[in-house]
């Protein structure tokens, strides 16, 4: 008897071994490479290449696919021939991936991602002053949320400014409405547009499983409206909990448009069920279901896409939201996972004020890099590009920045409260996920 | 096994773990030690660096080591999923159980009873996340007249107000129990027909000639025969529907008071980064699914004596 209970034990602690063996392996991989810096390091100012050979490789994970992948190449294209490194990209919006890559010991060269992932992930990433980053490029307000525990781990790439509302200047001339430039004239011209029997806003923000984020947008710029950036920051470090006052009575000026019919196309029911997308196009259907949307500047190229006869400018354009002290915006990331010449000729191209003009020249949404500034072809962009420059404060977006589960805590609150849910235990709820991400 | 029989057919001790070796390797890699450090990061706090103990919160309750576990039995949004999943359970088992026996029996007295049950049984063959985007679509909720969503198109047409399926709370939860049924009826018809083909027709012969009817051969003959497959039927679904995942992360992603076990599950894991209260939730997950598995296999074993 004795033997057959054994010999099991004996098998699962061999097998034990080994999978403790592969796991350890798998850890220090990355700290082995790190001494190889100090060899390349002399080479920096000759070579644009850092010493890296044609045909290395560099693998990349990002969420773009179609024409935006096409952009980046472009973009990176200058960079390739010159080097000649072999980029072997991977697309994918699904972050369970990059997870399971990054756990498995295997993660990609560089991924481009959240903002959030540099915390995640901020005791394996390769830090950008190791890696030659040309940091002076780039504006303070734009390098601090990839600035983790005092170390830069991520290069800002492409910007997009989320404080704008959309809309039809063709429309509103026909019904003779003027962009407001405070927040009372916004009230006002909202209150003008209910009696004269047109909706206001279109504000559906349906999303699969991240619903409510283009509440959280909203709410946020209402917050630098009636508190300013200060504020929104002391959410960030967690100085001002979740429950104030000051989220709540923002919380009711959105809700007040965002669950009545009168305000918004369907009411509460149409908030929650719309897709963000289809509420973008509303405003832009003939005739026209709302007058205004407030969404990030992406939602140009969803107008484009669907009538591509509209011209900017004249069919579809859009204003800063009146009254918001500063701007919130947010910002794909970059960062690196390993260490090798080719990442740092890649980095220290696309930080150069070069990349910086070839990012801007591709159309590629906004550039932080400096040397964007007056590149930008089309005029939204310019006009973007424009009130990014001017903007007098930054905020990144509250729910990218704070970790945790603070995000989907904040999405699941807004869903909650406009579907007739209490407020203020959606708040604390809220508050709670924020305390303990900041503990 | 008394009996020592000399030759070839002798073996020695070794030889039966032998052939289990490449199971117990498999099992162990793939159920075993995943197991094992489920269990043990549940008690880690949530970004492995530590105890549960360490993420607990000054002034307020705390389980020390199982903290995970205080998260994941009594936060609201535990609760509402464990609300939730007892309801799909009695909804969604009753429901296939019953609408499959109703059909297995109603397609045995018709000739075209082969494509009868497999109309019934297509919806298997579609993913859990096809079937969630066409009934997304079913239950779609338009704000203008014209409503895209069959479900409302029909109210619509007939004069009625369009109805937001998918946010409505107390609607929402079994609008979804619908699609699951609509997929697993299949299942358990297909199961049932076989056991009812199985049912000797010699006795259903002798009960008819004896005078009884239809209602009472069913009740009284083709069920107490067929009891044993309705059993595993009856806990496989309720394993099926303590997992049940993909039908809401893909119509209601858990908003609007829909949530479920599996789907928080995953939000923690993949959303929240949280792999302390992702494994305790799936920690619990197994616990809760182990008395189903338990009649699951005693039946099986009872099954087998019998044969």
């Amino acid at each position: 008897m004795k033997k057959r209970i054994w010999l099991p034990i004996a098998l699962l602690t061999i097998i034990a071994m080994v999978l403790v063996s592969c796991q350890t392996a798998a850890e220090t991989t990355p700290a082995e490479e790190a001494p190889a810096e100090e060899v390349v390091e002399e080479e920096v100012v000759e070579d644009p290449c850092m010493g890296a050979q044609p045909g290395d490789e560099i693998s990349l994970l990002y969420q773009w696919s179609g024409t935006e992948e096409e952009m980046l190449n472009e973009i990176l294209a200058p960079f390739v021939e010159e080097c000649g490194v072999v980029l072997v990209p991977e697309s994918t919006r699904d972050q369970a991936l990059l997870d399971t890559k990054v756990q498995a010991g295997t993660p990609p060269d560089i991924a481009f991602w959240n903002v959030a992932q540099l915390e995640q992930y901020k005791d394996i990433l390769v830090s950008m002053d190791d890696l030659g980053a040309h940091g002076e490029n780039y504006k303070d307000f734009f390098k601090t949320p990839g600035i983790i525990d005092g170390v830069w781990l991520g290069l800002p790439v492409k910007a997009d400014i989320k404080t704008i509302i959309w809309y039809s200047p063709a429309v509103f001339a026909a019904k003779g409405y003027t962009v407001p430039t405070t927040w009372a004239e916004l009230d006002t011209l909202v209150e003008a547009m209910v009696a004269n029997g047109d909706v206001p806003w279109s504000m559906g923000m349906e999303s699969g499983d991240a619903t409510g984020w283009t509440g959280s947008d909203f709410i946020q710029d209402i917050l630098l409206v009636q508190q300013g950036p200060d504020y929104v920051n002391k959410l960030i470090t967690g100085e001002v909990a979740y429950n104030d006052a000051g989220v709540k009575q923002a919380y009711e000026t959105y809700g007040k448009w965002a669950s009545d019919a009168t305000y918004t196309v369907g009411g509460a029911e149409g908030t929650l069920s719309t897709g963000f997308n289809d509420a973008i196009l509303k405003v832009f259907s003939d005739p026209a279901e709302a007058m205004m949307v407030k969404q990030s500047g992406f939602a140009g190229g969803t107008v484009t896409e669907q009538y591509p006869d509209m011209v900017y400018g004249e069919d579809y354009d859009f204003f800063a939201v009146p009254g918001a002290q500063g701007m919130q915006g947010g910002a794909d990331w970059l960062m690196v996972f390993n260490d090798t010449p080719a990442v740092r000729a890649l980095i220290s191209y696309l930080s150069s004020l070069e990349g910086g003009a070839n990012w801007a020249k591709a159309g590629f949404d906004l550039s932080p890099n400096m040397g964007a500034d007056g590149n930008y072809v089309s005029p939204a962009l310019i006009k973007k590009g424009a009130a990014l420059a001017n903007a007098t404060g930054f905020t990144p977006d509250l729910g990218d920045t704070i970790p945790g589960g603070f995000g989907s805590a904040e999405w699941a609150a807004i869903v909650s409260y406009i579907n007739g849910g209490d407020l203020d235990a959606a708040l604390d709820s809220v508050a709670q996920a924020q305390a303990e991400a900041l503990q | 096994m008394a009996k020592r029989s000399s030759g070839i057919m002798r073996q020695k001790p070794l030889t039966p773990w032998l052939y289990l070796l490449p199971a117990l390797i498999v099992m162990s890699t793939f159920i075993v030690y995943p197991g094992f450090n489920t269990f043990y990061l549940s008690i880690r706090n949530n970004d492995n660096t530590g105890w549960a103990g360490t993420r607990c919160m000054d002034g307020q309750p705390c389980w020390g080591i199982f903290e995970n576990y205080r998260y994941a039995l009594t936060s609201t949004i535990m609760q509402t999923a464990f609300l939730n999943n007892l309801k799909w359970i009695v909804l969604m088992v009753s429901g296939t159980v019953a609408l499959g026996l109703l059909i297995a029996v109603l397609a045995d007295k018709v000739k075209y009873e082969s494509l009868a049950k497999s109309i019934i049984f297509l919806p298997m063959a579609i993913s859990f996340v096809g079937a969630g985007v066409i009934w997304k679509f079913v239950y779609n909720y338009g704000t203008t007249q014209v409503q895209v969503g069959l479900l409302n198109a029909i109210i619509t047409s007939l004069g009625g107000e369009p109805v937001s399926w998918l946010t409505e709370p107390n609607i929402n939860t079994i609008a979804l129990i619908v699609v699951g049924i609509w997929m697993w009826t299949g299942f358990c018809m297909t199961i049932l027909a076989a056991a009812l083909k199985g049912v000797s027709v010699e006795i259903l012969e002798a009960a008819r000639v004896d005078g009884a009817n239809e209602w009472q051969v069913f009740w009284k003959i083709m069920i107490p025969q067929i009891l044993p497959t309705i059993t595993v039927v009856v806990t496989t679904m309720i394993i099926n529907v303590l997992k049940i995942f993909d039908i809401v992360y893909v119509m209601t992603g858990g908003n609007y008071g829909t949530e479920v076990i599996a789907n928080r599950m995953y939000i923690e894991m993949y959303k929240n980064y949280d792999p302390g209260r992702a494994s305790a939730i799936a920690v619990l997950l197994i616990i809760v699914i182990i008395p189903a598995m338990i009649m699951n296999i005693r039946r099986f074993q009872k099954q087998e004596e019998t044969r």
